[in-house]
């Protein structure tokens, strides 16, 4: 297995915490959600309220998922300290596993951002991509972005290492955006479909619309499960989706997500897949139990940002201060505090 | 540890894993700025309210109840941070004194520095030299935690009001009689009620041998080697058992005392003399039966003799004990209860008797469930009058409910073994001495053979000892039907 990337990520975030040797720095509890603002939904998309029924297909096959978390867990003079964990999960012979990479923890500056970036980039890419120092995430979006870039490279060695097996994702399957280039996607797809493994990523949110109406809301009286397909999907360049788009609706109950499946697939091989996970994995409220697992075991609780906290103060010589909120500072008890403005 | 809240008398103190630090420990808070610091002791410890916890426990069980399996890749090693972090305990303390000017007060209206203060424990050999406790004539109780030894100083004991309770076999009769031996080493004079027998072999080591107290032991078993003839005890000590322990009436009781002033008149104070004047008495029968039932309770209790040789002098047992200190024990055992009431009478009448005559300076009196034989009025009045008399008590109970709540609240030192009850735990708590949550707290979970001292003999800073062996044959042991079959 190619361990390129993790050995990356230690070696960067070792060297950045160096960097950041007895400064003070402020907590901060902020978690960065995860958003999918480029969505659009054009007038000629549709969504076909004729359901596609689904019968759970009895065929033993691995399921397995990976989600990751990024966490700011605190600010220093020069820049931001960050987490970052990975927990893929897999069901085989009927129990759950799972294999969780990290906390990294990065001291991230306007300084380093570029460098620690880049590296990262390339250990995953295998190849120079650099970006500019204009066309880099600024040091908000870092997080997110170092999180996602784990997540590509742990999505790329399941659709290596796997066969015949369904592989779920966290999000949709659009790419050209900045974490998730076009062409690393099609690969992921396309080394996955090699392998005969099948790519189901469930979004949690949408921001899609049909008639005014979010396309998880707008169900038919039908028992579940089903999917419902869609069409006329065409995001705006650079964006590009390499799914099929579908809203799945696998349990009782008011819960809807929607579903992307890689367009290369056949029609018939996208509904397999689909009744496949229904006969191997456990679905709790349309979800899958395997991506619920994953986001669960990676979601940093307050008690690990606190160990957090304390690892960079004890290991790293941080002293941990208390910027006063500006907010709360000046409008009291009517500020409602940075972190919430 | 650092310093989190104060609400009243009681802090909250953060302790992390390394830091052992158990329910009875006592801690010191020092505030250099301030040049002072709080001595304060854990009544209980309970978990840190880490935030997250609970995320954290559901996330380990997420398959059917089951652990989930798998790795976790830690490369900057994080994990024991965590662990670190949610084993955090929450030391609940009480505040005991301030130390300034390594001089004690009681004071707890300060407050250290959250941020500045130190805290650390505080060794008990060190606690006792701060607070003074002397050791002139020290008694040795046991060893602390710490495996330092908990002396006592035996005038602590002196002139005070004692109890000593916890559940059955917990070790209670023990530790009253290593109060007791060590009284007589300091030659001390001590007076036992021994219900069950259990003070009978001190004067010899657990093999059977005599040891260093077997000639200042003397046992007193009523009707056999201690009786008494009808003149011994004055008259105010008979109608003490005539109407205290066999509830003559006031008419009857007036009618006795004459037959007694006209027997003693013509010098013919005995039993059989008693019977006949009552029954030649000229006054009404129903006076007559009652005076007669009590003359053969009297008389059916053995304890009374015509026969001079055979009477035993309670004095002169007692004299004895007061030259080289001594304890006299009182062997109740097998002794119906109206007779030990009568006996019980007589010796504490006697002890009055002797104490108010300056005949004897004080007693140490150690009474095991005393409300077995001892009648109401007499709790009162020996915490309050014969106390100045100089009957200095020690009530050993494993039911502390039948310990009246003034008695508690005038106690001087309590010895408090294992109680798991709620309610013998909040009766108990009633002490004056001491605050209820350090009494519910710490003495549920002691276990057996230790003891929470309270009061004056540890300064009113409350301490958990291991209570320390005693090379003497035991006799309170419960008799099993199992024992050996196996």
């Amino acid at each position: 297995m190619d361990t390129t990337l993790p050995q990356r990520f230690i070696e960067l975030s070792l060297y950045s915490l160096k960097t950041v040797q007895n400064q003070t720095f402020q907590l901060n509890q902020q978690t960065f959600q995860q958003t999918n603002s480029l969505e659009l939904h054009p007038h000629d998309f549709q969504l076909k309220l004729k359901p596609i029924l689904l019968k759970a297909k009895r065929e033993e096959t691995i399921v397995a998922a990976v989600d990751t978390s990024s966490m700011k867990i605190g600010e220093t003079s020069t820049g931001i300290l960050i987490a970052v964990r990975s927990a893929t999960v897999w069901k085989q012979n009927k129990r759950y596993k799972y294999m969780r990479l990290g906390p990294f923890i990065f001291h991230i500056t306007e300084e380093n951002k570029r460098e620690v970036y880049n590296t990262l980039q390339k250990a995953y890419f295998n190849s120079p991509q650099e970006h500019t120092y204009q066309g880099m995430p600024n040091l908000v979006q870092m997080p997110t972005r170092i999180a996602n870039l784990l997540e590509r490279w742990l999505q790329t060695m399941l659709s290596k290492t796997l066969s015949s097996s369904l592989i779920l994702f966290d999000g949709s399957l659009t790419s050209g955006t900045g974490d998730t280039p076009t062409q690393l996607m099609k690969e992921i797809l396309t080394i996955a479909k090699k392998r005969n493994n099948r790519i189901l990523a469930f979004s949690k949110m949408t921001n899609l619309r049909v008639n005014g109406h979010l396309i998880t809301e707008v169900l038919p009286l039908h028992e579940p499960p089903y999917l419902l397909e869609t069409t006329g999907f065409k995001p705006k360049s650079p964006i590009v989706l390499l799914g099929e788009v579908y809203v799945a609706k696998l349990t009782q109950g008011n819960y809807a997500f929607r579903l992307d499946i890689d367009k290369e697939v056949s029609p018939e091989q996208k509904v397999e897949a689909v009744e496949r996970l229904l006969a191997n994995d456990l679905l709790l409220q349309s979800y899958p139990e395997t991506l619920r697992l994953a986001h669960i075991l990676c979601t940093f609780t307050a008690n690990e940002v606190i160990a957090m906290q304390h690892f960079s103060a004890r290991k790293h010589g941080l002293r941990i201060v208390n910027r006063p909120d500006m907010h709360r500072l000046l409008f009291g008890p009517f500020g409602r505090g940075e972190s919430n403005s | 540890m650092k310093l989190y809240k104060k609400e009243g008398n009681i802090v909250q103190i953060l302790s992390f894993p390394n830091e052992t630090v158990e329910k009875g420990d006592y801690l010191l808070v020092e505030d250099a700025d301030a040049r002072k610091a709080l001595i304060v002791q854990v009544i209980d410890v309970q978990f840190a309210s880490i935030p997250g916890i609970l995320e954290e426990l559901l996330r380990s069980l997420p398959n059917g109840g089951e652990l989930i399996q798998g790795e976790d890749f830690d490369p900057l090693e994080i994990a024991p941070h965590i662990t670190y972090i949610q084993d955090a305990t929450l030391l609940i303390c009480k505040i005991r004194a301030t130390v300034e000017n390594e001089s004690l007060s009681p004071n707890s209206s300060w407050l250290p520095s959250r941020s500045q203060s130190t805290i650390r424990k505080l060794p008990i050999p060190t606690l006792l030299k701060l607070a003074k406790v002397n050791e002139q004539l020290p008694i040795v109780l046991g060893g602390t935690k710490e495996s330092s030894l908990l002396t006592i100083d035996a005038s602590s004991l002196d002139g005070r009001l004692n109890i000593i309770t916890g559940k059955k076999e917990t070790g209670k009769s023990h530790l009253s009689k290593l109060l007791m031996l060590n009284l007589i080493g300091y030659k001390a004079t001590v007076v036992v009620f021994d219900l069950n027998g259990e003070y009978l072999s001190l004067g010899m080591t657990a093999d059977g041998k005599r040891n260093a107290h077997h000639d200042k032991i003397h046992v007193l078993t009523p009707s056999q080697n201690f009786r008494v003839a009808l003149k011994q005890p004055n008259l105010h000590v008979l109608l003490g058992i005539l109407i205290h322990a066999l509830h003559l009436p006031g008419t009857s009781a007036r009618e006795f005392r004459r037959i007694w002033q006209s027997l003693k008149e013509r010098d013919m104070l005995n039993m059989r003399e008693l019977g006949e004047a009552i029954r030649n008495w000229h006054c009404n029968q129903h006076v007559r039966d009652a005076l007669f039932s009590r003359y053969y309770a009297l008389a059916n209790s053995g304890f009374f003799t015509d026969e001079t040789a055979e009477t035993m002098l309670l004095e002169e047992r007692l004299f004895k004990a007061k030259e080289q200190g001594g304890a006299i024990i009182i062997n109740l055992r097998n002794t119906s209860s109206i007779d030990r009431q009568i006996v019980v009478e007589y010796v504490l009448g006697k002890l009055v008797e002797l104490l108010t005559s300056w005949k004897l300076k004080a007693v140490f009196l150690f009474a095991e469930e005393a409300h077995l034989y001892l009648r109401e009025t007499y709790w009162d009045d020996i915490v309050t009058r014969m106390r100045h008399l100089g009957i200095y008590a020690t009530f050993i109970t494993n039911q502390p409910d039948t310990i009246r709540e003034n008695i508690y609240r005038q106690a001087d030192n309590i010895f408090l073994f294992n109680f798991t009850n709620e309610h013998d735990l909040e009766v108990v708590s009633r002490a004056a001495r001491v605050d209820a949550e350090t009494v519910k707290s710490i003495a549920r979970d002691l276990p057996q053979h230790h003891c929470l001292a309270l009061g004056k003999v540890v300064k009113d800073f409350p301490m958990v000892v291991k209570v320390k062996a005693l090379d003497v044959k035991t006799m309170g042991e419960t008799r099993l039907f199992f024992k050996g079959a196996c």
